[in-house]
């Protein structure tokens, strides 16, 4: 027994030699919001690009999750090495969710590099300067940009609601077979309650641009009374995932969920390939993922250059679009010619750019937003 | 007759209780090895529809850290086992064998770490190790997996020296033995099985945690767990279940071999 | 204080210094914010929110919690007495290998196997409609409240069937086998006979059990739908959506004076013992 946990040590004290990476490499770490395939896109994609024009760098890729946790996460890490009076932070590149943009710009906890980067005369959208109300403009460049919608089994759902008005009709008349995760499981359950709460509420124009007023929220009555009428004949699934999950097993018919998780779980044989998304009237939130640099970063510059790298219009085409089916971070008439037109296609397939700009919605304004969730746990959850 | 239709009844109940127990035990987990080889799986398909060996080449691509994540988990594991034994021998003697004033009020401090949900905790323990200048190393998330695990070593160590009998460390100490000799030679021998068991816990604990290791390792310091939580909560679900099958393989081994640490006499006073 | 006490002391301080470092020091911190208002000093705001948004929870926690533990217990028991009661050491060898399977199975790896196992079109019903149990049409989706008793049961019942066995085992054989040669059913003898005496551990399982499933986050999160869900999601929720501390931290007491009332019925079933 001795001599078994003795060999099992030695064993593990040269296995975790081996396990580090060689000291001499100069480390950018990039931390991402994401799921897998995002930390794994850093990791095979960009990371070996980067280091092949960078010798002595090496790019380290971690992952802290999906949804606004995952960005919550790196904002504790860095405010806990801030309070602690860190000088040289953990995270070169953060690839962070809008509402946390937001927050560490007015926090300062972020860099402002924009003037710094080649690219960003290619960002012309609003997401690029304004986050949730927030001016972020300097501080943030988006990665890509995500959009949600309604998913379905075009086997199952014959009469495909077009409006939320009309879903709200298919789903009386179809009980259990609409399903979604509430506001505490995920953003695909969020975006789907505030696309409720604007379609029925109104006032779409401020609640996105402002200016705020408590008063508004007194419209929301009707709209969050119908909302919990409305949940009595759904599935509450269990996260963004577990409305995927559902879909999968076919156990509803439909379901909101975000646009590049739908493909990649059907790119992973996890959807049957027959379904469909579709952006309904008046419209469904999406948000960029953005890259940012921390004011801490001991390799500012070379976070610059690794993210005028992620956001030039090759890698944009590449590996935004053709890789993951994600709608590109810079303006999409700078990838005319260099994505392969299957890709393009399947990309506006299902929701044609037309719809896209017509239907596809920010997310209010944060104190707006933090609004519609408490008053949507007042009202309906509790 | 009725005899033998009795005995073949109860025969026939008995096979029904396990393969009640199997399909409950087993089910879940046959639900996890069958996503770690599905290459396309959905309705109205009742098994995978392909199957293939696609994610673990994935899982365990060049580029790509498993290996490397799974030997520091180990490692990880076994430093906190060493910190938690070097704690727990004597915590657990004093507690068994000495007269300690508030003794039980100590066996509940111990146990209070398991209970608070860990959330907003991590937030300030990052914040001392980012104080102490520790953060992103090993010792520090061997510190922190050695608190979580304490728990299991104390309350376990305990029982173990309090199983042992008293009369032959008595006799040593008649035979002219010192306290630390007697407790060489006699008592921490006698304890050994059940320190090894306490050991298996901490070990098992550290191999799984992942919080806690966000916070004060990550990015200096990368565990399999994490893989594991990132693609769980984001319902990857070939890799969430390949690397939770990896993860399984220590712990089935020493589910499989813990009983024979734990003999019936320290596990009836574990927590006492 | 004796020099022998002091001695015991000495022995536990440095295990008692690293959980006061490492977690106390952090819970304090915790705590304190929960009873403050952002810039503004000491408040009960934070409790108000709390029970305001989420009393339902609440109650549903405890609810969810108990049960589970409950279950656990009840399971854990029938295998423990079976184990130690039944005359075919064939029937108690192959229910030995078969209920410690999910022993040392981290529960996020439980929440993830039950996700699929437990849901509508999930394996489990897949069986049964094989099997004939079930109509297709008729099959459910156990993916709330039960599914999260079922998961955490999965997951404790073996260990605490290892700690009560260990337990039973440790009796006095004869005083079982007297009961059963007055005739005794073996149902009898383990109510009347075998629980009482191994209460003690059983109460160590029990409160083990409860506390550790009230902190745990993978769970309701993987397992069920969000309305209504466990105090641990809301916690997260109150942080990742408001960054708000506060109320998490508020939510974070609740919960601790759950499980202190948990260990307080420990405290107060061991105290007896104390002083060995």
């Amino acid at each position: 027994m001795r001599s078994l946990f003795a060999s099992t040590l030695t064993v593990a004290v040269a296995a975790a030699g081996f396990a580090q990476p060689a000291s001499a490499d100069t480390v950018l770490n990039v931390v991402t919001a994401g799921d897998v395939n995002m930390v794994d896109y850093v990791k095979d994609y960009l990371g070996p690009m980067f280091e092949k024009t960078h010798p002595g760098v090496k790019v380290v890729s971690v992952g802290t999750g999906p949804g606004d946790a995952g960005s919550q996460t790196i904002y504790e890490k860095l405010s806990a090495q801030k309070a602690a009076g860190s000088t040289s932070w953990d995270f070169d590149v953060l690839v962070i969710h809008q509402k946390m943009a937001g927050k560490m710009v007015q926090e300062g906890f972020l860099e402002k590099y924009r003037d710094t980067v080649a690219t960003a005369k290619m960002f012309t959208r609003d997401s690029a300067r304004n986050s949730l109300g927030t001016n972020v403009e300097g501080f943030v460049l988006p990665m890509f940009h995500s959009q949600t919608a309604i998913a379905y089994n075009p086997d199952l759902v014959k009469d495909v609601p077009n409006s939320y008005s009309e879903l709200a009709d298919w789903v009386k008349k179809h009980p259990k077979q609409f399903g979604w995760n509430g506001i505490k499981g995920g953003m695909s359950g969020v975006a789907f309650a505030v696309g409720w709460v604007t379609a029925f509420g109104g006032k779409a124009e401020q609640l996105v641009a402002g200016p705020y007023d408590k008063g508004v929220e007194t419209a929301w009555d009707g709209p969050l009374a119908s909302l919990k009428d409305f949940n009595k004949n759904v599935v509450i699934t269990p996260g963004n995932a577990g409305t995927l999950d559902q879909l999968n097993r076919g156990e509803i018919a439909m379901g909101p969920v975000w646009v590049d998780m739908f493909y990649s779980w059907m790119a992973d044989g996890k959807l049957p390939p027959n379904l469909k998304v579709k952006l309904i009237d008046p419209g469904m939130p999406g948000q960029p993922m953005y890259y940012a640099v921390p004011v801490g970063s001991p390799q500012k510059q070379l976070a610059e250059q690794f993210i005028a790298l992620a956001t030039s219009p090759d890698v944009q085409a590449k590996g935004i679009v053709e890789r993951f089916n994600w709608y590109p971070g810079i303006d999409a008439d700078n990838l005319k010619g260099k994505v392969v037109d299957a890709a393009w296609a399947k990309l506006f397939g299902d929701i044609p750019p037309a719809t896209l700009a017509k239907n596809g919605q920010s997310f209010p304004i944060t104190p707006y937003f933090n609004d519609i969730l408490e008053a949507y746990e007042r009202k309906v959850a509790n | 007759m009725r005899a033998a239709v009795v005995q073949v009844a109860t025969g026939a109940a008995r096979i029904g209780v396990i393969a009640v127990m199997a399909f409950a035990v087993f089910g879940p987990l046959a639900n996890l090895a069958l996503w770690a080889f599905a290459e396309r799986w959905y309705t109205p398909h009742a098994l995978p529809i392909s199957w293939s060996l696609r994610w673990w080449e994935i899982v365990f691509r060049p580029t790509g850290d498993a290996m490397a994540s799974l030997l520091t988990s180990v490692w990880i594991a076994l430093l906190t086992v060493i910190v938690a034994l070097l704690l727990s021998i004597p915590a657990g003697y004093a507690l068994a064998r000495l007269k300690l004033p508030f003794r039980t009020l100590i066996m509940v401090l111990f146990l209070l770490p398991q209970a608070f949900p860990s959330v907003s905790i991590y937030i300030n323990v990052a914040r001392v190790f980012y104080a102490l200048g520790l953060a992103g190393t090993i010792p520090a998330v061997v510190l922190v997996h050695a608190t979580h695990g304490l728990v299991y070593s104390v309350w376990i160590a305990t029982a173990a020296f309090a199983a042992v009998d008293r009369d032959t460390e008595l006799a040593a100490r008649d035979l002219g033995a010192s306290h630390f000799h007697a407790f060489l030679t006699i008592t921490l021998p006698q304890a050994a099985p059940g320190i090894t068991a306490s050991a298996i816990f901490v070990f098992l604990e550290s191999l799984d945690e992942f919080t806690g290791t966000f916070f004060v390792g990550v990015p200096q310091v990368t565990t399999l767990p994490l893989l594991l939580y990132n693609a769980g909560m984001g319902g990857n679900y070939q890799i969430a279940s390949i690397t939770a099958l990896i993860l399984l393989v220590p712990s089935i081994a020493f589910m499989l071999l813990v009983e024979r640490f734990l003999g019936a006499d320290v596990l009836s006073r574990i927590g006492r | 204080m004796s020099r022998s006490s002091a001695l015991a002391l000495l022995f536990v301080a440095p295990a008692l210094a690293l959980v006061a470092v490492f977690f106390f020091h952090p819970l304090a911190l915790s705590v304190i914010s929960a009873f403050m208002a952002e810039g503004h000093g000491p408040t009960f705001a934070n409790f108000a929110r709390a029970a305001e948004l989420y009393s339902g929870d609440i109650i549903h926690t405890i609810f969810v919690v108990t049960s589970a533990t409950l279950l656990t217990l009840v399971v854990a028991i029938a295998i423990s007495g079976a184990l130690t009661l039944s005359a075919s050491p064939g029937f108690v060898a192959a229910l030995k290998f078969v209920y410690r399977w999910p022993l040392f199975v981290p529960f996020i790896v439980a929440a993830q196997c039950m996700r699929t196992f437990l849901a509508r079109n999930g394996l489990m019903n897949n069986a049964f409609v094989a099997l004939g149990v079930f109509d297709p049409m008729t099959t459910s989706s156990y993916l709330d409240w039960r599914g999260m008793v079922i998961t955490f049961a999965w997951k404790q019942v073996p260990f605490v069937t290892l700690l009560i066995a260990g337990a039973m085992a440790s009796l006095d054989r004869a005083t079982i086998e007297a009961g059963r040669d007055l005739g005794a059913s073996r149902l009898r003898v383990l109510v009347e006979l075998v629980i009482p005496q191994v209460m003690p551990t059983l109460l160590v399982a029990a409160t083990l059990s409860f506390v550790l499933m009230l902190s745990v986050l993978s769970v309701p999160m993987m397992v069920a739908g969000s309305q209504p869900t466990l105090i641990t999601v809301d916690m997260a929720f109150r942080i990742n959506a408001y960054g708000d501390y506060g109320t998490a931290n508020a939510l974070g007491v609740i919960s601790y004076l759950i499980a202190s009332g948990a260990a307080i019925f420990y405290l107060r079933h061991t105290l007896k013992d104390d002083g060995r």
